[in-house]
């Protein structure tokens, strides 16, 4: 095999170790974005059972829900106390911690403003951040990151562990992976003239071109990540399943200190049109035992000189109806619930204008009603902790902007 | 409830734990990173990314017949299509009429391989498969070899598609096959029928995929894979489960372009057919009902009066509402003959026009671009709607979209997905196997997209939005530097892939530039542009002249790889 000459590394080499090298020498460059948070959403597709997530747990709605679900209730006394009127399904036990250190707070009957119980319009309408416009050209993430005013010049601004997510629809610098140690190029030998000869082909402006080139980019700054076995800090220990990968990955993405300014993570099997619990256990409680435990640990992980600049959202396209159908199941509802972490939250409270669930309070009568407009959650987020009061064109056409107070600015 | 539970759990670890044990048979050996730094004087540049283009390359007819209508040319093939004819429109022609009828394309190469691969479940008739992995698996439960035998046959499936694929010459029928796979999606590891993917496959979507849309639509509706999917199954008068008959609106018929949201069902406009032109939630409710009852007869804990354990279709009557219901604008009265409810719903979602634009849309969408002319879409639904009830309806309306002049001036408007990638590299480089190492399988999974595993019911998507992202694009370069160099088989299973490229290359190609230009035409069909062809002289000729004649070592090593970087190409990716 001929000599790789300096000549060629330096020819193969691309602007993206260039700005590496320059962030490493002026962390200047990186003061900016390091007074904002990182921001971590985690999205759970099919509609989660925000009701049996955050249930009533007193009162005449707690009435009301127990009659409605005879079989699928949970019971009152295996939930968490968040409140006097809400309590904590038991499976997310390992957040309730973080919940009582004022780390995590809830906001209920959140949502769309728009009428559909479709998964997919719903999800679209949220990601795109333009409810009822399906055609919105880029996700709000992306405009966000377009707009944000410390730019997004880190070699990384935004990771997605499953595909490129519609929230960061034509935000061509995206990297996505699976998991770091999946993302690295097999080497026959001649990887190194392989990817100078790449770096030509992939020259041009079309979609895939330009993820090309970016994919050789982050190569370069991941690979040598995948021979170090990574150990969490703090004994924090990750589930061996998608969701607690996925979590890990991006916990090493942040410690790069690359500019990681988003991530993504998507975390699915939420459709619970039957057989959804038995109690305080059964399939659901699998699922929200997953999410408890991969958050919780990501947290610990990250409690290591990072959760002061972390935000992370749990977001769903809508909740479930809250009459149970004939299979223990729930069909599609309206209004849900998001959950929010970080060493930025007003945490321990429960956030949001309760509806009730008295039939003449409920959606179309037969759903949670949304009181709080994901926008607003996410609008405090974008002004407070992400650095971007740009709203109008992140959330085009969201008027009415009236922050909550979940976060501290 | 806690045996399905119990099984549910574990199908769905079972997926991840399979791909995860394959990652050691397949890892390559990796070589150190290349050094990260570079000298302080270098100024630190952000990453600027232009404006997007779209790519203006363009194809010769054979090549954009043979990448949309299957699943990418191999060696010969671009000759043998315009050996076809005298013009394109000739050539063309004779090609989609021979596709359309496989019944007459020999295809014994295949279906010698086929036999030598000796599968032993894909046989069975959909009783057979019941009976057999079902309600007779002979092994215990708690033992790793129930859900061996459990899940063989779909394992099974996915081979013979991946064989069918790369080596049937009946291409056309493979992409429609995987086309309505995802249009009527159900996915490998959810709930109670497994087995029954191979029937679901083989008696409702290689059955109907050319025939008539209503047909296609009630084998659907009544087949084990679809009732378990989408809860159809449990579905009672009692508390109907929706799941089933939203998504038979929103994604098997009318579209969500037709959903009109949570509306007043009598606010509606109606057609001249007194039909709503769009759905509304009261639709679904009410097309719920009317299906109720429509079930598997799956009494394996013999506790129902009634219903046995075939595995077949059952009609329940004690489960249905026998009640009137109003389903788009029309009365549905009731006390009507068994079955007749959930029929009257297929007929008005099969005849309406919203659901002839929907199939149109998709099918252009798959056959020519990601954004297909609203022309094209339009002659493709008249056609569907002009053929309710012919036997052929979807065949006519394949070949409307093939013969229109979008699909001959269309190309690179569209990305291969991560499965026609693989499959189009194996086929390029004459890759030998018969029975497929998994890690092929695991491969595509990756970059996004193994057969079958799609969970969502809305199948893969079908934009080069879904599938640009670098997790999808480097699998795909990993790829072809594995199969290029033969590091795909299966040592534990005793299976191999073997592509031998070196045998392909004619004796008298041993310079660079040569190389170059016997592989490019060979893989693509086509040239490349020239800074890419000189991209690829330049890798392969390592301090050669671009004439000068490369030693045998280096033809093999750098031939090898240079074949490698030609399938890593983003022309390749095109379609």
């Amino acid at each position: 095999m001929p000599n790789y000459s300096r000549r060629n590394f330096l020819q193969g080499c691309s602007y993206a170790i260039a700005s590496m090298a320059g962030a490493r020498l002026s962390n200047l460059a990186f003061s900016a974005q390091n007074n904002t948070d990182t921001l971590v959403v985690v999205f759970l597709r099919g509609a989660w059972d925000s009701l049996n997530v955050v249930p009533p747990i007193d009162g005449d709605d707690r009435g009301l829900y127990e009659k409605a679900r005879p079989s699928i209730k949970i019971p009152a006394d295996a939930l968490l106390r968040l409140d006097n009127q809400f309590g904590l399904h038991p499976a997310l036990s390992p957040l309730y911690d973080l919940y009582q250190q004022g780390k995590m707070a809830v906001v209920h009957a959140t949502g769309l403003n728009v009428d559909t119980r479709s998964h997919f319009d719903a999800q679209e309408f949220i990601e795109l951040g333009t409810p009822g416009i399906k055609n919105t050209s880029t996700g709000w993430i992306t405009r966000h990151l377009q707009s944000t005013p410390s730019g997004s010049t880190g070699l990384v601004p935004a990771v997605s562990t499953n595909g490129l997510p519609t929230a960061l629809l034509n935000y061509t610098p995206t990297v996505s992976m699976n998991t770091s140690s999946d993302f690295s190029q097999w080497d026959n030998g001649t990887v190194a003239q392989q990817k100078e000869a790449l770096r030509k082909m992939y020259g041009g402006n079309t979609l895939l071109e330009q993820v090309g080139r970016r994919t050789l980019d982050a190569l370069d700054v991941v690979q040598p990540l995948v021979s170090q076995d990574y150990v969490p800090s703090n004994g924090a220990s990750y589930n061996d399943d998608d969701f607690g990968r996925q979590l890990q990955t991006v916990a090493q993405m942040i410690k790069l200190e690359q500019g990681l300014q988003v991530a993504t993570v998507d975390f699915g099997g939420w459709d619970t049109h039957e057989y959804q619990n038995d109690g305080a256990g059964g399939y659901m409680a699998g699922l929200l035992s997953s999410l408890g435990s991969g958050l919780a640990n990501f947290y610990q992980d990250l409690d290591s000189g990072y959760t002061n600049h972390l935000s992370v959202m749990v977001i769903s396209e809508f909740g479930r109806r809250l009459v149970q159908n004939e299979s223990n199941g729930t069909d599609h509802g309206h209004g849900s619930v998001m959950l929010t972490l970080g060493g930025g939250v007003n945490g321990g409270q429960v956030f949001g204008q309760w509806p009730g669930l008295s039939n003449e309070q409920l959606y179309d009568h037969a759903d949670l009603a949304v009181t709080t407009d994901f926008r607003q959650v996410l609008g405090e987020l974008l002004t407070s902790r992400l650095g971007n009061p740009n709203l109008e064109t992140v959330f085009p056409g969201f008027s009415g902007y009236n922050p909550l107070g979940v976060f501290h600015g | 409830m806690n045996q399905k539970l119990h099984r549910r759990d574990f199908l769905k670890v079972a997926g991840t734990l399979a791909a995860a044990s394959l990652v050691a048979s397949c890892a390559p050996n990796n070589s150190s990173p290349t050094s990260t730094l570079l000298p302080d004087t270098t100024t630190p540049l952000p990453p600027t990314f232009p404006p997007l283009q779209p790519p203006t390359a363009s194809a010769p007819l054979a090549v954009i017949a043979l990448n949309r209508m299957g699943f990418g040319p191999r060696p010969g093939d671009v000759d043998a299509f315009n050996a076809l004819g005298s013009s394109d429109d000739e050539r063309l022609r004779a090609y989609v009429a021979q596709q359309l009828n496989p019944d007459s394309i020999d295809d014994s190469e295949f279906e010698s391989r086929y036999a030598a691969a000796g599968f032993e479940t894909l046989q069975k008739s959909a009783d057979e498969l019941y009976a057999d992995h079902i309600v007779n698996n002979p092994y215990d439960m708690n033992d790793d070899t129930y859900w061996d035998w459990y899940s063989k046959p779909a394992y099974e499936l996915v081979e013979a598609t991946f064989l069918r694929a790369v080596y049937s010459r009946k291409q056309l029928v493979e992409v429609l096959t995987d086309f309505w796979h995802n249009h009527f999606n159900v996915y490998f590891w959810q709930d109670d029928a497994v087995p029954m993917l191979v029937s679901y496959h083989r008696d409702v979507l290689r059955a109907h995929m050319l025939g008539n849309f209503r047909q296609m639509l009630e084998a659907v509706a009544q087949h084990p894979s679809m009732l378990y999917y989408l809860n159809q199954n449990n579905s009672s008068d009692a508390g109907p489960n929706e799941n089933y008959a939203r998504e038979l609106f929103e994604l098997h018929t009318l579209g969500a372009e037709n959903y009109l949201g949570v509306l007043d069902p009598n606010t509606i406009q109606k057609d001249a057919n007194g039909v709503a032109v769009g759905y509304v939630d009261n639709d679904i409710y009410e097309a719920a009902r009317c299906l109720t009852g429509w079930r598997v007869d799956d009494d394996l804990g013999d506790w129902e009066d009634g219903v046995e354990k075939s595995g077949r279709f059952l009609y329940y009557k004690p489960w249905h509402d026998r009640l009137n219901k109003l389903v788009l604008g029309k009365y549905i009265p009731a006390d009507q003959p068994d079955l007749q409810d959930g029929r009257d719903v297929l007929d008005l979602l099969a005849r309406h026009p919203g659901t002839a634009h929907h199939i149109a849309r998709k099918l252009a969408r798959r056959l020519i671009s990601d954004v297909p002319s609203e022309a094209v879409i339009q002659a493709a639904a008249d056609v569907f709607l002009a053929n309710l009830d012919a036997p052929d309806q979807l065949k006519r309306v394949v070949e409307t979209i093939l013969l229109s002049e979008d699909f001959r001036l269309t190309w690179g408007q569209k990305i291969k997905r991560p499965l026609e990638a693989t499959i189009a590299m194996l086929r390029a480089t004459q890759a030998e196997f018969t029975r497929l190492p998994s890690g092929v399988s695991w491969m595509s999974s990756l970059m996004g997209q193994a057969f079958f595993e799609r969970r969502p019911p809305d199948g893969y998507p079908d934009t080069m939005e879904a599938w640009a992202n670098s997790m999808s694009v480097l699998y795909r370069w990993n790829f072809a530097v594995g199969l290029t160099d033969n590091w795909m088989d299966d040592q534990e299973q005793q299976r191999t892939l073997r592509t031998d490229l070196r045998a392909q290359t004619p004796p008298e190609v041993h310079t660079p530039a040569a190389l170059a230009d016997f592989w490019i035409p060979r893989l693509l069909g086509r040239p490349m542009s020239d800074e890419n062809r000189q991209a690829v002289i330049d890798f392969v000729r390592q301090g050669y002249g671009e004439n000068d004649e490369m030693s045998d070592e280096d033809l093999d090593y750098w031939g090898r790889s240079m074949v490698a970087l030609i399938l890593m190409s983003p022309d390749f990716s095109m379609r």
